[in-house]
């Protein structure tokens, strides 16, 4: 009936109206962070609907492939019990009540950011927002800094797009395949993790 | 930092909307974002420098401030940030009235979602066979270091498109120091920074 067998700790496979639910109950739990955190808890631990180790290969299945880390998490506990019509449902269980917040905000923002006192406020808002987006980068540097051809590859990406102005789609269509050239698997050394680079 | 700022200054100035009938508007915002899709590596921020070019150098829906305040709304929200989709897709709408700005806000978002959820459904069907495959570790490795370099490049957009005064940049610095060092929650930043530019502290 579904397409996983159901795992020891799990109960019955949840259908589709409890797919919406519970990933209605991630996004509502979520609110203010801790969204990956939510999930786990409410998945794993309360319905059950899943092992640990299902649920940690949903977060490496949801960051590797492209698309919003958390939003592909809804997709992935959607698709592995009702396949496409699940992961629609999941999605929208994740995305309605968020959204129709923002919307609401958006209406807001885009009737009345010309009032001097909002624009004001906002001004300060923009410049910590900005610090979030610049710390960003540095999350994730510390993954790369032992091996200087990421360095590499990551400095030549940034300098050619703030500086070159080069745009997204053909920078990754280019440098993607070359990056994958350099980081295939290598027979050479059997043991070692997906081989390192010579 | 300031050539770059004049620089992003020039674009806006410079930038006149197409003229579409309300529908072909519609149906260019969702085909625009059903060709990102696919390219939001590690997680949709990398797309921001692009939907920066969009919406404000190329298409013209929105001002350089404005991109700045929606990223800053999208952020505050609760739930995800990558449906900062909706919010340019409501931008580009705008223009034509509510009614139009929230079809147009759906509609983005649904272009922005559909493909990268298509490809995951699949990928989660065959991850069993995907999972040994050199295909995989070769794009997880190699993607790795791009995705870097996107998310710096995409920083410094951010911070040249919110064009504060002196006083907001140290702000910047400081809540990209603090996000790194500490486990505040980033809602703290924005009210204190939003109360400094209430105060006319922060300005731009």
């Amino acid at each position: 009936m579904t397409e996983s067998p159901a795992p020891a700790p799990t109960d019955a496979p949840p259908g589709l109206g409890q797919l919406f639910t519970g990933m209605l109950m991630v996004a509502l739990s979520a609110f203010g962070g801790g969204l990956s955190a939510w999930s786990q808890r409410i998945i794993v631990e309360q319905r059950r609907w899943m092992s640990n180790e299902e649920f940690l290969t949903g977060l490496t299945v949801a960051r590797l492939f492209p698309g919003p880390n958390q939003i592909n998490m809804a997709v992935y506990v959607g698709t592995f019990f009702r396949g496409l019509p699940g992961a629609l449902a999941a999605l929208a269980g994740m995305l309605l009540v968020p959204f129709t917040l923002l919307m609401a905000i958006g209406l807001l923002y885009f009737q009345f950011h010309s009032l001097p006192a909002l624009d004001r406020v906002l001004a300060g808002v923009v410049a910590a927002a900005a610090g979030m987006a610049l710390s960003m980068g540095f999350k994730i540097l510390d993954e790369y800094w032992k091996d200087p051809m990421a360095l590499l590859l990551a400095a030549v990406t940034f300098v050619l797009m703030t500086f070159f102005h080069v745009r997204l789609v053909p920078l990754v269509l280019v440098a993607g395949p070359l990056a994958m050239a350099w980081y295939w698997p290598r027979r050479s050394q059997p043991g070692s993790p997906a081989g390192e680079p010579r | 930092m300031a050539p770059l700022l004049l620089a992003a200054a020039a674009e806006a100035a410079s930038c006149a909307p197409m003229r579409l009938n309300d529908l072909g508007h519609l149906l260019q915002v969702m085909g625009t974002f059903l060709g990102l899709s696919l390219f939001s590596l590690g997680g949709g921020n990398t797309l921001l420098a692009e939907y920066h070019h969009l919406s404000v150098v190329q298409y013209c829906w929105l001002r350089p401030a404005q991109f700045a305040d929606i990223y800053a709304l999208a952020e505050a929200a609760p739930g995800p940030s990558s449906m900062i989709v909706g919010l340019l897709g409501m931008g580009a709408g705008w223009p034509e009235g509510p009614g139009w700005a929230l079809l147009s806000a759906y509609g983005a978002e649904i272009a922005i979602l559909l493909p990268s959820t298509l490809l995951m459904v699949v990928a989660c069907l065959s991850w069993n066979r995907l999972r040994e495959s050199p295909w995989r570790v070769a794009f997880e490795r190699g993607l790795g270091p791009i995705t870097l370099g996107i998310l710096f490049a995409v920083g410094v957009k951010i911070l040249q498109t919110a064009d504060t005064n002196a006083p907001g940049v140290v702000v910047s610095l400081l809540v990209c120091v603090l996000m790194l060092r500490t486990r505040i929650s980033p809602l703290w930043f924005m009210a204190v920074a939003g109360g400094l530019g209430a105060f006319g502290l922060i300005n731009r």
